[in-house]
């Protein structure tokens, strides 16, 4: 996109993940900021698309079972002791 | 005045990089140290990039690789990051041993916009997956938790990669390119195109669940 270009919708998603790192030009940075201070729907979308990371980080935890934490134990002593 | 007792203090744990150079030289109970430092997240990672299943084989693969290994690193990269390139490896090598079923593609789920370039779905429904908190009342947290697995897993493996990497996994983008083998702009890429098909997986799942029996 050129810096003069119009930020749309469209336009404006593709922009969302160098946007959130920081990777935009001064100048497509303000023009994505300005379009979504006056879209609704750019602004729900943003938020969905920012709480969509933490949704699936929480929904995808995972802990070690006690059993495997233990056949771990064993395995890294058993390599250690060169068998 | 409160003066520290310096035998009280406590001492620090030493860094990754110190272990790793101690295990590097034969001391096994620094390598025991850094497993158990690792062992839940690569065991997350694992399951993420894979499965339940066959995370346990990808746990003893990479710490086994680890253990071989461990004398030949030279702290150019953070100790994390090269476990964590151990891991993945080791996870995309147990997913290719899979005779996958193709799953369905998540593109369905992309936006849609209007001839005018304009989101075609309402503000209501773009916020359907607002957050934890508005899924939590449409899904329970089985269920939930069930189509998170199912939406990593439909995703396209490059996309799932890097988005488990980055985002679940918190990794900074740079050093995701560096265990992916890939340009930071590339992870940016396949990063943004797996959020995009989650939101609206979730969305359509939220959606779903408040119109059908998935209520709580």
């Amino acid at each position: 996109m050129t810096p003069m270009s119009r930020v749309v919708c469209l336009s404006g998603v593709d922009l969302l993940a160098d946007y959130l790192e920081g990777q935009l030009s001064p100048e497509v940075n303000a023009s994505l900021e300005q379009h979504v201070l006056g879209c609704e729907r750019c602004q729900a979308f943003v938020a969905s698309y920012q709480a969509t990371p933490a949704i699936l980080r929480n929904a995808t935890e995972a802990v070690l079972p006690e059993d495997l934490r233990v056949s771990l134990g064993n395995w890294v002593r058993k390599w250690g002791s060169g068998d | 005045m409160t003066v520290a007792n310096p035998s009280r203090q406590r001492v620090p744990d030493p860094s990754d990089e110190i272990l790793a150079a101690r295990a590097g030289a034969g001391d096994e109970s620094a390598f025991a140290m850094l497993v158990e430092r690792y062992q839940q997240r690569v065991y997350r990672l694992a399951c993420r990039l894979t499965s339940e299943t066959d995370a346990p084989d990808i746990l003893q693969e990479t710490f086994l690789q680890a253990f071989r290994h461990v004398a030949s690193f030279r702290g150019d990269a953070r100790f994390g990051t090269w476990l964590y390139r151990i891991a993945t490896n080791a996870s995309l090598m147990q997913r290719r041993t899979r005779a996958r079923r193709p799953a369905e593609p998540l593109d369905a789920f992309l936006p849609r916009f209007d001839r005018d370039g304009r989101h075609a779905s309402t503000p209501e429904e773009l916020m359907v997956a607002g957050g934890a908190a508005a899924l939590d009342r449409a899904l329970d947290r089985a269920t939930l938790a069930a189509k998170a697995r199912e939406g990593l897993t439909r995703l396209p493996d490059h996309y799932r990669d890097a988005f488990v990497l980055r985002d679940l996994e918190d990794m900074p983008t740079a050093d995701v390119a560096e265990v992916l083998g890939i340009e930071p702009a590339a992870v940016r890429q396949r990063v943004h195109r797996a959020r995009l098909m989650l939101r609206g997986f979730l969305q359509h799942a939220a959606a779903r669940g408040r119109s059908t029996g998935e209520l709580k």
